[in-house]
């Protein structure tokens, strides 16, 4: 009988130990180094379109730096001590994520007319938590297009939007949209002048689907502004003629332009 | 008499035979042709309303409408076989910046998943003869408008679209490798065994826009000018990962390249730098143009260090 | 009759002999071997050859012009000697066209084993752009094989008809078959005039498409841009180059067949002098282009032609070169040009010598032109460089060249190699003129 007791004891003993070495060793796993993430916010304006938050998340992870993807950054907009947020978007295979907010009226600014926003990353697993904020003041560009002696000129007005005072001295740029990057035309930097206003005349001879420019006045990383663009389309190109021999007969057309050939063989 | 009809049906079957095949080659054409436009002739009265490209409406007899056959390849919302409308694809390339950093060669390796002996993207080491300098030429599929690999493939697995880009249908592919023989360009290779990419190459979806992903054994590959980026408003990877800035990438049509950092005018930086192609008197066309080598803004003999003479893809270290 | 029954007896296909077993054994293991190799070359992919993406094309291709320019006999014995009215071909026609239906039917086979994706055959078919020198290439190669098989068969029918005769005792079931084959030929004057009719039409055929056949194959080079290829003599080059093959290729196979069927009395030394002579003249004309092709562009010297003519002349490849130009082109002139040359045996030493040498040649006209692109070859394996075809490549090139001969052998083995029914006409024209004569 007693080495019956005996037997179950040790049992349990050794069992018992061997639980708690296993918990030991799990606790000792729960803690792996996360590294930092680094996340850059910069604020975009589409005059009479959207506002866009392009967010970036990178890491110094080895010694090298690495885009951070498909980790989810939310966006506050912080006013009168308040803490709204926004909304959130996940980055992708770059580390690059856009955040857009279609109606300007759900970012409210503060009591001086600043926009206060923050972007934040909740940490996970192999990064620790982060967060970002950046203020801007709203400005406005007013960009039409005037012909004068048969030359066509864009005229922008830039404008701070809360107190709705011009801005002068400020550069603007002036390009037209194209598939990739858009082009230039006029100065590289154009000053506005005391009444916040800008005037560049547009080139001949642009080509453009269908002979439409869209023509982009652009504020570019101001420091109290952000980026401002504003848009104005206009025909004012030359249409653009399709060139390739894609429709015709050739001898390196697909096989359905030489059916008839084949047929004459036959 | 039997023998007589049979000796004359021979004969007959002779003749036939030259004639059936040809016209079963063009019977199967045409009923290619006839899936394509398959098209009622009879006016059907029925009126469809349609947006025209500039916005406005129109009414169309049901009949007018011709049923266009997608073929398996109506990704990214446009015809793969056709191309992006209205644009025509050009690329330039500075020599005088070109200093064989082969950052481009990498990113165009590892966006395609290539993984063989031969990047679609090489940097030659030239010099045209003893007296004259050389210089680093990055050298790939020109995206010729006369392209002799489209017009020696048998079975329309190689096609020139409308923006000019040049692609492979992988599926199709016989693997004669008429066009590699053709192309005066070297510039296309081959998948001679089982490709071994990565899984996410593997997996994918195949279309022509996208090459190399997956790449197919037994088939043809090559630059196919990045398709799949310009869809997302990209540039290609060669002409994003050049920190020299060499590669100016754009629309004709347009006339409009950038290298990410300067934009200019196709047509002005052609002319104010002699623009030249490759090979222009074999009468290719191609698309790519190359500025000379002049007041250059590099070394050639820094490039000397990078030079593999017989490597042009990264291995993976064995380990 | 009694000439007619000793004709008969000596022109019969009979069994094989142990050598025939033997022979057609051993055909049988390298055709095997071969089989293996190429289903590891499915398996694997062409990464078993030596081509790369630089030399693209090696042996398979070079095999396959071989192939085709051998095809070539036919249109020789059976076209040009006919409108040249040569009578003396009527013994070698039938093996003129057993060697051009081998030829024609492993030239098909052997160009379908360069293709990677032979699994999308049919592409070239449903998807064919007749723009392309190999669309071009799949409708003539299915031709000229029918009209082969034609110009094969049409002339066979009365054979058939009197072995169906000839073996009604031995074996039966023999007979049966060549009855069915003979499609019940009497001999009748409608049938003759049918079959005349059919004949003449077919063999006039052979020469274009045979022509048409050797030009495409030449096409499939000269429409591309690479020096070596770009060549506007390419077509006509091609075809006396056939020429000079498919000869090469009647002598050798005939000698081998006169021994072993004892058929001395029928091809005599006459008639291996007339092919001397053929193929002295053959030899010539081909001599007249390579002279051409290879020679001429040293007066401009382009830097580009140099650069391939000096790695065929005087480089990597002149020992191949010379080999072909010299061997199998000089030598034959010289010697053939004298009547011990022309002498059976003689023959069959400078036919082999042809056969070996056309196969050689068409490597060099296809494999260096690769290796000298436009551009430096640079960020490659130096191994691909050069090109020297791997086990495997071998391995399937003479499994192809032994189903050649295999095919060569059993058709040997089965159909009277000399037309029966025209060689007794002609003895009988021969007998009744000597009689009106004397």
């Amino acid at each position: 009988m007693k080495t019956l007791i005996n037997y179950r004891f040790i049992f349990l003993i050794i069992v018992s130990v061997i639980f708690l070495s296993m918990n030991v060793q799990n606790a000792y796993a729960q803690e792996p180094k996360k590294n930092t993430v680094r996340l850059k916010a910069d604020y975009v304006k589409t005059m009479n379109k959207e506002v866009a938050f392009n967010l970036r998340a990178s890491s110094k992870v080895d010694g090298s730096n690495i885009d951070v993807p498909d980790i989810e950054l939310t966006v506050f907009n912080e006013y009168n001590d308040e803490k709204v947020k926004l909304g959130s978007t996940i980055t992708d295979s770059n580390g690059k994520g856009t955040f857009v907010v279609n109606d300007l009226s759900l970012i409210k600014p503060d009591s001086t007319g600043l926009y206060n926003i923050s972007v934040s990353f909740k940490g996970n697993d192999a990064f620790k938590r982060a967060s970002k904020s950046l203020s801007y003041k709203d400005a406005s560009i007013e960009a039409r297009i005037i012909t004068e002696d048969s030359i066509h000129y864009i005229t922008a007005t830039l404008k701070d939007a809360a107190t709705d005072s011009v801005l002068p001295d400020q550069y603007l740029n002036v390009q037209v949209e194209r598939l990739f990057k858009s082009l230039r035309i006029g100065e590289e930097f154009n000053t506005t002048d005391e009444n916040g206003t800008i005037i560049v005349p547009i080139e001949e001879g642009i080509p453009g689907v269908d002979g439409i420019l869209t023509f982009e006045v652009v504020l570019k990383d101001s420091d109290d502004y952000g980026t401002v663009k504003a848009l104005v389309s206009a025909p004012l190109g030359v249409p653009v003629v399709d060139e390739s021999t894609f429709d015709q007969r050739t001898m390196w057309s697909p096989k359905k332009q030489n059916t008839i050939v084949l047929v004459n063989i036959s | 008499m039997e023998e007589n009809n049979k000796n004359s049906r021979r004969k007959f079957l002779d003749k036939g035979l030259k004639l059936g095949l040809a016209t079963a080659i063009g019977g199967m054409a045409i009923s290619k042709i006839s899936k394509l436009n398959a098209k009622s002739n009879t006016n059907t009265g029925e009126l469809v309303e349609l947006m025209t490209t500039d916005g406005t409406l129109i009414q169309v007899d049901a009949s007018e409408i011709v049923e266009v056959v997608s073929t398996h390849n109506k990704e990214n919302g446009y015809n793969v076989r056709e191309g992006i409308p209205n644009r025509k694809f050009v690329m330039v390339v500075d020599l005088a910046k070109c200093k064989n950093a082969l950052k481009c060669q990498q990113a165009c390796n590892k966006g395609h998943y290539i993984t063989g002996d031969n990047a679609w993207l090489k940097v030659y080491k030239m010099q045209e003869s003893k007296e004259t300098a050389p210089y680093w030429m990055p050298t790939q599929c020109q995206h010729c408008d006369e392209p002799a690999c489209v017009t020696v493939c048998p079975v329309d697995a190689t096609f020139k679209r409308k923006d000019g880009i040049v692609l492979i249908d992988n599926e199709r592919c016989i693997g004669c490798r008429f066009c590699m023989a053709a192309c005066p360009y070297s510039t296309r290779v081959f998948n001679w065994s089982e490709p071994e990419q990565p899984e996410i190459a593997k997996d994918a979806e195949y279309t022509p826009d996208y090459c190399g992903s997956p790449s197919v054994k037994g088939t043809v590959d090559k630059c196919d000018f990045c398709p799949h980026q310009i869809v997302k408003n990209e540039l290609p990877f060669c002409v994003t990962a050049c920190p020299n800035g060499v590669f100016y990438f754009g629309d004709k049509y347009e006339d409009t390249v950038t290298n990410g950092e300067e934009t200019l005018r196709f047509s002005k930086l052609l002319k104010d730098k002699f623009g030249y192609r490759l090979l222009e008197g074999l009468g290719t066309e191609p698309s790519v143009y190359y500025l000379p080598p002049v007041d250059r803004l590099v070394n050639f003999e820094d490039g000397l260090e990078e030079f593999t003479e017989f490597q042009s893809v990264e291995k993976p270290e064995e380990s | 009759m009694k000439t007619h029954e000793t004709l008969i007896k000596d022109l019969a296909p009979t069994k094989f002999t142990k050598l025939g077993v033997i022979w057609t054994s051993f055909l049988v293991i390298v055709v095997v071997i071969g089989a293996i190799a190429y289903v590891d070359q499915l398996i694997k992919g062409q990464v078993v050859t030596n081509m790369r993406d630089y030399a693209l094309w090696g042996i398979y291709i070079s095999n396959f012009v071989f192939f085709v320019a051998t095809s070539f006999v036919g249109s020789v014995t059976v076209a040009i000697l006919r409108l040249t009215h040569n009578s003396w071909r009527t013994p070698l026609v039938r093996i003129a066209e057993i060697i051009t239906l081998a030829a024609i039917t492993m030239a098909g086979i052997t160009i379908m084993i360069d293709m990677a994706r032979p699994d999308r055959l049919l592409n070239l078919f449903i998807h064919a752009r007749i723009q392309s020198p190999i669309t071009w290439d799949v409708i003539i190669i299915p031709t000229f094989l029918t009209v082969s098989l034609l110009l094969l068969y049409f002339p066979l029918l009365p054979d058939f008809a009197i072995l169906k005769n000839h073996f009604k005792t031995d074996s039966p079931k023999m007979s049966k078959l060549y009855g069915m084959l003979s499609l019940n030929w009497t001999g009748s004057d409608k049938q003759k005039n049918i079959q005349t009719k059919s004949i003449k039409i077919v063999a006039l055929l052979i020469l274009p498409v045979g022509l048409i056949l050797q030009t495409i194959d030449a096409w499939l080079f000269s429409t591309t841009y690479r020096i070596g290829w770009d060549s506007t003599n390419f077509a006509p080059y091609f075809i006396s180059g056939a020429f000079v093959a498919g000869t090469g290729a009647l002598v050798t196979v005939i000698y081998v067949v006169r021994r072993v069927k004892k058929l001395e009395n029928y091809i005599t030394d006459f008639h291996f002098d007339k092919l001397g002579k053929l193929l002295s003249l053959a030899c010539i004309i081909y001599l007249y282009f390579n002279i051409n092709e290879y020679l001429i562009p040293f007066f401009t010297a382009k830097q580009a032609e140099m650069t391939h003519l000096d790695s065929l002349l005087f480089g990597h490849y002149a020992p191949l070169f010379w080999f072909v130009t010299i061997g199998g082109l000089i030598v034959p002139i010289i010697v053939l040009f004298f009547k011990k040359g022309r002498k059976p045996a003689s023959m069959f030493a400078i036919g082999l010598i042809v056969v070996i040498a056309s196969w050689w040649k068409r490597y060099v006209i296809v494999t260096p032109t690769l290796l000298h692109p436009f551009l430096p070859i640079q960020g490659v394996p130096e191994s691909w460089r050069e090109y020297s075809p791997s086990v495997h490549e071998w391995l399937i090139t003479f499994a192809t060249l032994a189903m050649c001969l295999l095919i060569i052998t059993i058709l040997v083995r089965y159909l009277p190699v000399i037309p029966i029914q025209r060689t007794a006409e002609e003895r009988d024209e021969l007998k009744t003129a000597k009689t009106t004569e004397s």
